[in-house]
């Protein structure tokens, strides 16, 4: 109203300064964005609101995302909205889920935020989400975004991965997150139901077999779920250790160095079998003459393909198991996904985005 | 329906200007024709029907009028909270401001007591040095008065009554000295001091706050894309043709799940 030059009669900004395209890989653990404008952000995929008046007050904040709310937490009813992979929200809507599609909508509008997208730009943006999302959930992630963007597209995470890296054929994508991981096989068209599979032995997983040896084999230690994250993320890995990983955990209040080695191997090491058994599954199914070609593009992508020595030990056990492999781990895990969401969004035809408005 | 055209009365009510008829009868204007809002809702809804009528046929008018009302609402809602935004900055900013305003007068509260106080000090110095100087003079007159009596006024005698009191005037005054020294660390203007430096302290933390106030007010204008228009697939690509299929089968199933969103 103001300024006549970059608003109409009714207030109306007037979207007359560029294109701005957004990809969004929305993950359970992190949430990453990548944008035309040359911003590459991730944010932990947690969402703090304060508990009370009081901690409103102290942290001059109505909500606080990723590492913010995280530190803060003591003060802040903290959510992850999202669990293996969709955000948790039941059929019925009761309030828990309610909130939870509450945080997942103000974590969708923070991720859009902080790819800094001017108010006189169109701003087109295609989500990355698990390649079995249901519907409902689907539906939910893209009435969040449609608040805060002009157009929206949804696409499945591991096929982001694939189209970002131009392997559009015969590759098999293993995209491992938080909550699950999924598996994609590429082959020139769209990926449909039966190449693709979503199981949730993935980032959380190994958290929990981390936590679960720790306490039966280091007496007294004491930790949290985000310690033991910080841990796997610094020192995950599979295969054989390259030096011994010794870590300073607290015994009644005391700082007290443990030799995590034997437990973070095990941990990291529940990865290989499913993955594995999923590779099989899809290399089976799929036409005889291009087996082989498939097993030999197998793509590692998302937070947790970065366990050291991951790649080595699942395309060790492909060679024993499925008589040959290679194993190829993309260069950036953590923005693998969004990337490929934002080169999308760049190839999306104009007149499927204005249909979609 | 009932909301929106609430929400475009309100539009219209602050894009018109208030006047009085004493005004309009002093620039001349003798006979009004009055409008009532509700008629130029009325008409500004006619109108877009006419419009969507006539350019739109074949077109699911009522979709694409109620799609409208639903963006303008939007649009409205996004001004209000920029609107909100900005005063609360612009608020934050003043409530600095005046933040600063007192503690500037505080300052110099604090300052000019500072100087009261050391005028006193000084005041008091000078009726203390011209009491001590009477004493030295009646001391000198003492020891001249019993000379005269005693008869006794050999040079040594005098000599040695003079140094005594030279003596005693001198210990005296380096005992004074070092109580002034002392008194440096006078309690008061310690405590001045203090108030002084936190105040001072303050003064900076509060011009800091102003200037990020003050740089916030510019809003954060967001980064600018590299692209003017929309790209769409480089017709070059080596992938194009697969590429192109594979677009179309996305938006496809966009389009589904944005129908079925709808429908629901």
């Amino acid at each position: 109203m103001t300024d006549s030059k970059d608003t109409g009669e009714a207030g109306e900004v007037k979207k007359d300064h560029g294109v701005l395209y957004i990809g969004m890989d929305f993950g359970t653990s992190r949430t990453s964005v990548s944008a035309s404008n040359g911003v590459r952000e991730t944010v932990y995929s947690t969402v703090g609101y304060p508990k009370d008046i009081v901690s409103m007050k102290l942290l001059k904040k109505d909500v606080l995302f990723g590492k913010d709310a995280i530190e803060r937490r003591l003060s802040l009813k903290l959510y992850r909205p999202l669990e293996k992979g969709v955000i948790k929200m039941g059929d019925d809507a009761d309030a828990e889920s309610k909130a939870n599609l509450k945080a997942a909508r103000d974590l969708i509008g923070e991720a859009i935020r902080i790819a800094k997208p001017r108010a006189d730009e169109l701003v087109y943006c295609v989500i990355g989400a698990p390649a079995k999302a249901s519907i409902h959930n689907r539906e939910a992630i893209i009435e969040a975004a449609r608040e805060h963007v002009d157009s929206v597209m949804l696409c499945s995470e591991p096929f982001a991965v694939a189209y970002g890296l131009d392997w559009l054929e015969d590759v098999l994508v293993v995209d491992i997150g938080a909550g699950t991981t999924d598996l994609c096989r590429m082959h020139g068209t769209m990926p449909e139901e039966t190449d693709q599979l979503m199981f949730d032995t993935a980032g959380d997983a190994v958290d929990a077999e981390l936590a679960k040896q720790i306490q039966d084999t280091c007496p007294g230690a004491q930790f949290t779920v985000q310690m033991i994250k910080d841990i796997k993320e610094r020192y995950g890995f599979v295969g054989e250790a390259a030096e011994r990983v010794v870590v300073d955990l607290p015994v009644d209040g005391k700082p007290t160095p443990f030799d995590l080695t034997d437990q973070l191997k095990t941990a990291c090491t529940v990865l290989i079998e499913p993955i594995l058994e999923g590779l099989r599954r899809l290399i089976a199914t799929f036409d005889p003459e291009f087996q082989a070609k498939l097993k030999g593009r197998v793509l590692l992508a998302g937070g947790g393909s970065m366990v050291k020595g991951l790649d080595t030990a699942v395309e060790k056990a492909m060679n024993e198991r499925l008589g040959g492999g290679k194993v190829i781990r993309i260069e950036e895990p953590v923005y693998g996904g969004s990337n490929g969401a934002l080169k999308i969004a760049h190839d999306m035809p104009e007149d499927f985005w204005e249909q979609l408005k | 329906m009932a909301g929106f055209k609430e929400t475009l009365k309100d539009a219209v009510r602050q894009m018109s200007f208030r006047t009085s008829l004493d005004k309009l009868k002093k620039k001349g204007v003798q006979n009004v024709n009055v409008l009532g809002v509700d008629r130029i809702i009325a008409l500004i809804e006619a109108a877009v029907h006419r419009s969507l009528k006539s350019r739109m046929v074949g077109i699911d008018r009522d979709a694409v009028a109620e799609s409208t009302k639903a963006e303008f609402l939007r649009l409205l809602r996004s001004n209000e909270d920029l609107q909100r935004e900005k005063s609360q900055i612009e608020q934050a900013r003043e409530r600095a401001e005046e933040e600063i305003d007192l503690m500037r007068r505080e300052l110099g509260e604090k300052r000019s007591l500072l100087r009261v106080k050391l005028e006193q000090d000084a005041m008091e110095l000078v009726t203390r040095y011209s009491g001590e100087n009477q004493a030295i003079a009646m001391k000198v007159a003492e020891i001249c008065r019993s000379f005269a009596e005693s008869g006794d006024a050999s040079v040594s005698s005098v000599e040695e009554r003079l140094m005594e009191l030279v003596m005693d005037v001198v210990s005296g005054e380096r005992e004074e000295a070092e109580v002034a020294r002392k008194a440096l660390q006078d309690r008061e203007v310690g405590n001045l001091q203090r108030r002084i430096k936190k105040l001072n302290d303050t003064l900076v933390t509060t011009e800091q706050r102003l200037q990020q106030a003050s740089t916030m007010k510019q809003f954060d204008r967001g980064i600018s894309s590299i692209y003017r228009e929309v790209q769409g697939l480089d017709g070059s690509d080596s992938h194009a043709g697969k590429k192109r299929e594979l677009m179309v089968d996305l938006f496809k199933a966009n389009l589904k799940l944005q129908k079925r969103g709808k429908g629901a």
